[in-house]
């Protein structure tokens, strides 16, 4: 289903060296070193040099923070962007806590324990830490924890979640853009047409979404 | 009581309790079933039929009522007594297992005190469950104590999580594992020093989840006497006395001697008739005011003597009425169209006068913030200022124009005033609401209670009316006995819990009836002329005070006589002493 007329916007025009950027964009935010090499060779496009070494670190990085290893990440993190974890206590909760939850599964309690009460519970002076503490502390409860009402901080999708933040994060400790210019449009087109759904009702066009859009 | 030892030959009785009564901290576990007199030794007490009863009423059961008394020897320390009242009796306080369970948690035998907990024969699975919980998280925290963490760590996560309860509880729990201030936020420190106090809560705590007949309620006797106790004291008519102590050895009654009716003092420093007089809010003060120009303000000592602090004078024309602020240091008065003053309590000096041009000003008030004051005028208009004398506000036509009584609730809610000869308005200033009492004949005075819910009205047909207030208006009580008429008389509430009316009368007396019924209790001779005005300690329930037109001021008391000869019986049933009881 075609929700707009292509006689619309068929007339605007857009440069290609705007669509190789899109693309580029993203292939570095995600780290897909490879790719955006050939890319880059393919299309002749000038990137400063240590970009793409940086960004193999941050690939090891998102890497281990997606499977778990926490502490590997925090470790390469130190090395690759110093005082980042210091200046976001967040993340390094976040981080620290992934650890934790994967001694919590591998039931090692009493490390898990042991760490908890070094690493986790200093944040606790933090009122707005105590109540994220008190739910991973619980964790401690549970022989199952996966049965535990907690169970979502255990799964995969926390652990991307983490991830995400810690890649945004060095981005943006190394002055680039946290996100990726194609997030930012398909989000911008989801906000406009939000928008323009609520002012014109019926009459306007219906708010956007990616999968229809794709389909034709 | 039921007389079981007559029926039974003493030797079936005595063999039965020595067999079946063993030591209730033998561990020897025989599975005793749930009756709490351990099982065989039951039957040749309950076989007697009308032998389970005890008392005139026959609804009292022996069974529990030996219980009782058993345990409250035991919670007064009496354990020989306790001990022996079970052996004689031969009914246990608890059963056998009961006393197991007990004695396992007070030692901390955690384990096992579970495992007895189920032998009880607790039906109900949620009490199992939560006084289990109770255990197990005792367990934890004493492990903790002795920074035994593992353990605990592992009591919580086999046995406490488990039981599937209190989930916040637990993840409480969880994070007192890790860190210790958390301990402390839940109260938990320290309790190596008071282990066996904790321990006795503890127990508390559990036969606070069981039945009654399982384990006996702490402090049952005792709570049971404190309500006799308490519907002895609602039940006495008379009662008039801050004093709460009541003797258990005969039923609470108050005579007629606990409401002052003898003359104790005279005060005699007005030089006209004295037409009202108002104690102030904490009784420490009363303040009268008189024909004669002046106000006093009388101090009340603690031996209940008053003697004069001040007398204000300024007023040009007789003094109709005082009010005391709210927080009783300064005194509003009124002279007879004239106007209204306000007084320093402490140094007498007069702070401020209210007056508004042209009009007379006939009555004074404050509301119940001290901060701002109301007056009426002789125009039937009422005027509000605020202390400094700026006019905040002034109506019309509410009001007579003879009398001009008002009130304020002390939420500064509702306003009450006369607003036809016979009719009293209830203004709320926020709701904009209005309640309207009406009545057949003039009414010449009121007052209101000290809770708000109640208006007494004095009529010129010498009633005096009680009215609710509180939702829809409604009469409950007429008054009758006083005389009115060709003056302001004026009535009051009193006593304790203001359960008493009091008024002045043409006749000279004072007149005091008791609220609730309606019934007149008392008049006091002794004025030699009119007496206008009353009012009652609102601190000293036996103290009262009359206003006449003989110049004098009365204070009532207690007949003291009466009062030496109540303490030898102290409960209030002192009229049969001295032959002088009225």
């Amino acid at each position: 289903m075609m929700d707009l007329d292509p006689r619309h916007y068929e007339h605007v025009t857009i440069n290609d060296g705007d669509i190789r950027n899109i693309v580029q964009s993203y292939l570095v935010h995600n780290c897909f070193n490879e790719t955006a090499e050939s890319f880059l060779a393919c299309t002749g496009m000038k990137q400063p040099v240590d970009y793409l070494a940086d960004m193999d670190k941050r690939k090891s990085i998102f890497r281990f923070a997606l499977e778990g290893n926490a502490l590997k990440a925090i470790e390469l993190t130190e090395q690759l962007a110093p005082n980042l974890l210091e200046d976001n206590k967040d993340l390094h909760f976040d981080l620290l806590s992934l650890h934790f939850v994967n001694l919590i599964c591998s039931r090692k309690c009493t490390e898990a324990l042991e760490f908890a009460q070094t690493k986790l519970t200093p944040f606790g002076k933090v009122h707005k830490y105590v109540e994220k503490l008190e739910d991973f502390m619980a964790l401690l409860a549970y022989e199952e924890p996966e049965k535990s009402p907690m169970f979502h901080l255990l799964s995969p999708d926390h652990r991307q979640n983490v991830a995400d933040c810690l890649n945004r994060a060095i981005l943006a400790h190394a002055n680039l853009p946290c996100y990726s210019s194609m997030e930012r449009l398909i989000q911008q087109a989801t906000v406009v047409r939000q928008c323009l759904h609520q002012e014109l009702g019926k009459d306007g066009p219906p708010p956007f979404s990616l999968k229809g859009f794709l389909k034709n | 009581m039921g007389g079981v030892e007559d029926d039974e030959p003493p030797s079936k009785r005595v063999k039965a309790s020595t067999e079946d009564l063993r030591s209730p901290f033998d561990n020897s576990s025989r599975s005793v079933p749930i009756s709490p007199l351990g099982g065989s030794m039951a039957r040749p007490l309950l076989s007697q039929g009308k032998d389970d009863m005890i008392g005139s009423k026959g609804v009292i059961k022996k069974v529990e009522f030996v219980r009782i008394i058993t345990k409250a020897l035991y919670s007064l320390g009496y354990e020989r007594s306790g001990a022996a009242l079970e052996e004689e009796s031969g009914i246990c306080l608890h059963s056998s297992v009961v006393n197991l369970f007990r004695k396992q948690v007070l030692d901390g035998n955690w384990n096992e005190s579970v495992l007895t907990l189920h032998k009880i024969g607790l039906s109900d699975e949620s009490i199992l469950k939560s006084a289990s919980f109770l255990i197990l998280e005792r367990k934890f925290f004493e492990l903790l104590e002795k920074d035994r963490v593992m353990d605990a760590l592992k009591t919580l996560r086999s046995e406490i999580t488990p039981l599937g309860i209190d989930k916040k509880r637990v993840h409480e729990l969880s994070s007192c594992v890790v860190s210790p201030q958390q301990r402390l936020l839940l109260g938990f420190a320290n309790l190596g020093i008071e282990t066996s106090n904790s321990r006795l809560k503890l127990l508390e705590d559990l036969q606070k989840l069981f039945p009654p007949t399982v384990m006996i309620p702490e402090r049952r006797l005792e709570h049971l006497v404190e309500q006799a106790l308490s519907v002895q004291r609602e039940a006495c008519y008379l009662h008039n006395s801050l004093d709460n102590s009541l003797s258990l050895y005969t039923d609470h009654h108050c005579g007629k001697d606990q409401i002052p009716s003898c003359t104790v003092q005279v005060l005699q420093a007005h030089h006209d008739e004295v037409w009202f007089l108002q104690f102030s809010n904490n009784g420490k003060y009363l303040a009268s005011s008189s024909n004669d120009r002046s106000v006093i303000i009388w101090e009340v000592h603690e031996d209940g003597e008053l003697s004069l602090k001040h007398m204000l004078t300024g007023h040009q024309k007789p003094v109709l009425m005082v009010a005391w602020s709210p927080d009783d240091f300064q005194l509003l008065t009124s002279g007879m169209e004239e106007a209204v003053r306000r007084w320093d309590v402490r140094t007498g000096d007069c702070i401020h006068v209210y007056e508004k041009g042209g009009l007379g000003l006939i009555s004074c008030g404050w509301f119940p913030d001290g901060r701002q004051i109301f007056s009426g005028a002789t125009d039937k208009s009422t005027c509000l200022w605020d202390l400094d004398g700026k006019e905040v506000e002034s109506w019309k036509g509410q009001r007579t124009t003879r009398t001009s009584d008002m009130a304020v609730t002390k939420d500064g809610r509702w306003i009450i005033s006369i607003c036809r000869e016979t009719a009293i308005l209830l203004v709320d200033r926020e709701a904009k609401l209005e309640k309207l009492i009406e009545e057949d004949q003039t009414i010449t005075s009121f007052s209101l209670s000290g809770d708000d819910n109640f208006l007494l009205l004095n009529l010129v047909n010498q009633e005096i009316h009680l009215w609710s207030i509180k939702d829809d208006p409604v009469c409950v009580t007429r008054y009758r006995g006083h005389k009115r008429s060709r003056f302001l008389i004026r009535s009051c509430f009193g006593g304790y819990k203001q359960a008493f009316i009091a008024s002045g009368s043409e006749d000279s007396q004072v007149y005091i009836w008791h609220r609730g019924t309606g019934d007149l209790i008392k008049a006091l001779p002794g004025h030699s002329g009119a007496v206008n005005c009353v009012s009652w300690n609102p601190a000293d329930p036996h103290m009262l005070a009359s206003a006449s037109d003989d110049h004098t001021i009365r204070i009532w008391g207690l007949n003291r006589a009466h009062l030496k000869c109540k303490e030898a019986y102290s409960n209030g049933v002192a009229d049969q002493c001295n032959g002088k009881g009225q």
